[in-house]
């Protein structure tokens, strides 16, 4: 009874969440157009681990290790963190609408990426400039929309106007690039895709993630005092600021950091929380890692079958939708509504 | 735990007052009814009480020590807050929400340990809320969602408990329980300060009253004496009559508001238009019959009689063990104001029939 009453995880759902985003991972290392079967997958990790010699051929190997690892790295750390994120903004906002670029950030860190591109930067150079404009334009969210007597939605609507002003901006680089090479590649960018994944761009992005995830985990507790009115929230004394501050810093943190990475993820920051939500219920002890844990969980899946599932390679984007909002509705639909 | 205001000033804009040097204080099982008309600001009273709006002149002090020096969570774990349960969208079960008044007693990283949810059950059991744990709030209805809050506030394990409007909103039976249960805690020792629209309810329960004016005008002190004719009418501008109403076991007091005063007339009264407490200084002779049900209660009303000894001119006091009864008649000789206060003290006490009669003629 107790057990239900506090509506943390079960031990079942704990082991769920540590295992299937592995067992996934696992799955999608050997899927692709050259498939290597499970079995030469686990030959090939325990050699790694101990440092003997797999037998595998060497283009097993090499697809395992320098072209599939990166990428399933990249998407669980993505879907991960993008949920999280997302979690994190809709209970801030306490709106259920919210997705990770509520306060301008992925608009940001997109005319970033894209200004990088129009440049001809390499991809290190893309990520790091699209990462600093994605922290500006939260910065910027901030200036404008915080201040005294001013509530959190003042921020949100500051956040949308800067929002649409990077977003202008992405155009104005569209339309002065060249049609012929760059307006491709930032268009394709745009969609957002795991493809550019390599050890380089993630031994820079991924420290944030993690440090993002790790923060927003370990203040789960506290996260559920966000969505309650301003008075409450006071009178637990907690300060509140402090709070909102450090959620707002690391759910932007992570945010910049996936879209330098892989494009415009849009759905997963939307939807992994809200079938959460719909799975244990709005208390954060419970919605924070599952979200963390479907997140990455989904983000692979998708990326493998974008990767794999026909010749060309189709943007990560459009399948989040296309597999997303479905699903999504089923889930809504049976569970009677969405609520924080 | 003794809460005290000291030459509170508060406004939003400088050339208009909101409240002007305003003093008032409660103590450990005292109630403190604040009642005033929409605007004459209410619950910016309590914002600024809690500290969650800054005087600007003047402090609130609890226990003598300045709540704007103390470090929030220090304040928080002895002082609770409940604000108006309206507008919760979170859907957070009662128990998770009732497990949020902790907050104060965990670091920023710990989560809720066994102590915690022993103590948020306690308090859902004290108000009588167990059935609700699993309900969500944004499913419950104005009085379920009201007591959770009130349980909220008490998990944090406060001395003092403020709640902004408890009763609006509900019908007659929610409107009791949530009044009996904040009766019950000043029982026990809480301090507890609300707000109503109520004036009826500040008769019935608190021992303390602060009108509050349009302007900035006010007046505090003990119920009895505040809560009148007078100032209702220059208080809300309605013309009232305070109703006694007899029961069985007791004479409750009713405010009945019978028109509107004409703006004109307020503004030609001039200064009289001032709220201000009654000045009943008259002599008066009554007797006081009271019943209690219990011996406990037997305790406390000696106490309070204690208190008043200098006007005592009989009294006869009679336990009967057999029906568990502890019958006391007294005979008093004093102000008309104390005698008064004395008998609304005692009708605060639960369990307890009271009646006072006046004797006629002036002395």
């Amino acid at each position: 009874m107790k057990e239900k009453r506090i509506r943390t995880l079960h031990i079942g759902w704990k082991i769920i969440l540590i295992v299937l985003p592995v067992l996934t991972a696992f799955i999608a290392l050997g899927i692709g157009r050259y498939y290597v079967s499970p079995m030469e997958v686990f030959q090939s990790i325990t050699a790694k681990v101990s440092g003997s010699v797999s037998g595998l051929s060497d283009m097993a190997e090499m697809t395992i290790w320098n072209v599939r690892m990166p990428r399933i790295l990249l998407a669980l750390l993505a879907g991960a963190g993008l949920s999280a994120a997302g979690c994190a903004f809709q209970s801030l906002f306490a709106n259920p609408l919210a997705t990770p670029d509520t306060l301008g950030v992925a608009s940001g860190a997109s005319f970033g990426a894209a200004l990088g591109l129009l440049l001809g930067l390499d991809m290190i150079g893309v990520q790091a400039v699209s990462l600093f404009m994605g922290g500006l334009a939260v910065t910027l969210t901030w200036l404008a929309g915080a201040g005294k007597n001013k509530g959190l939605s003042s921020i949100v609507l500051s956040g949308i106007m800067i929002g649409s002003l990077f977003n202008a901006l992405v155009s104005l680089i569209k339309y002065i690039a060249d049609e012929e090479s760059q307006l491709p590649a930032i268009t394709y960018w745009l969609m957002g895709g795991l493809n550019s994944a390599g050890y380089k761009t993630l031994m820079l992005g991924a420290p944030i993630i993690l440090i993002g995830i790790i923060i927003l985990f370990l203040l789960r507790w506290r996260m559920n005092l966000l969505p309650l009115s301003e008075d409450e929230a006071k009178s637990s004394g907690v300060n509140m600021g402090v709070l909102r501050g450090i959620t707002i810093l690391c759910a932007t943190a992570i945010t910049a950091s996936c879209v330098s990475m892989c494009g415009q993820v849009g759905w997963v920051g939307l939807l992994i929380p809200h079938m959460c939500r719909m799975l244990f219920g709005s208390n954060h002890m419970a919605l924070v890692p599952s979200s963390i844990s479907f997140g990455a969980v989904f983000m692979v899946v998708v990326d493998t079958v974008a990767r794999s599932a026909t010749a060309e390679e189709i943007p990560v984007s459009i399948l989040t939708a296309i597999i997303g909002a479905p699903f999504f509705i089923i889930l809504m639909r049976r569970s009677g509504g969405w609520q924080l | 735990m003794r809460l005290s205001v000291e030459h509170g000033s508060f406004f939003y804009e400088k050339d208009r007052m909101i409240f002007e040097d305003i003093n008032f204080s409660v103590d450990s099982g005292e109630i403190l009814a604040i009642l005033g008309p929409n605007g004459a600001g209410k619950t910016t009273m309590l914002r600024c009480i809690t500290g969650m709006l800054k005087w600007k002149k003047g402090k609130s002090m609890l226990d003598g020590e300045n709540i704007a020096d103390m470090p929030s969570k220090k304040q928080w774990s002895r002082m609770a807050y409940v604000p108006q349960a309206k507008g919760v969208t979170s859907a957070y079960t009662a128990f998770e929400m009732v497990l949020l008044g902790r907050s104060s007693h965990l670091n920023p990283f710990s989560a809720p340990g066994r102590k915690d949810i022993r103590k948020a059950e306690e308090v859902m059991e004290l108000l009588g809320i167990t059935y609700l744990a699993e309900k969500k709030c944004s499913k419950m209805s104005g009085g379920e969602l009201q007591m959770v809050l009130i349980a909220k506030a008490l998990a944090a394990e406060p001395k003092v408990l403020i709640l902004d409007e408890p009763e609006s909103n509900l019908d007659f039976k929610n409107q009791l329980v949530v009044l009996d249960a904040m009766s019950g805690l000043a029982q026990k020792g809480m301090t507890c300060i609300f707000n109503t629209h109520y004036p009826a309810h500040a008769l019935q329960r608190a021992h303390k009253a602060l009108i509050l004016s349009k302007g900035g005008d006010y007046v505090f002190g003990d119920t009895a004496s505040v809560v009148n004719e007078e100032n209702i009418q220059k208080a809300f501008g309605v013309q009232a009559v305070i109703g006694e109403i007899e029961t069985k076991e007791n004479i409750v007091k009713d405010v009945i508001p019978l028109s509107i005063t004409p703006a004109e007339r307020i503004i030609a009264d001039g200064n009289d238009h001032k709220i201000q407490k009654n000045s009943e200084n008259e002599r008066a002779i009554a007797a006081i019959t009271i019943i209690a049900q219990n011996n406990d209660m037997a305790d406390r009303i000696n106490s309070l009689l204690h208190a008043y000894s200098e006007m005592m001119i009989g009294r006869m006091g009679m336990p009967y063990k057999e029906c568990g009864l502890y019958i006391i008649n007294i005979t008093l000789d004093g102000q008309e104001e104390r005698i008064a206060k004395l008998s609304h003290d005692l009708s605060l006490l639960p369990g307890v029939s009271i009646k006072t009669t006046f004797a006629k003629g002036e002395f």
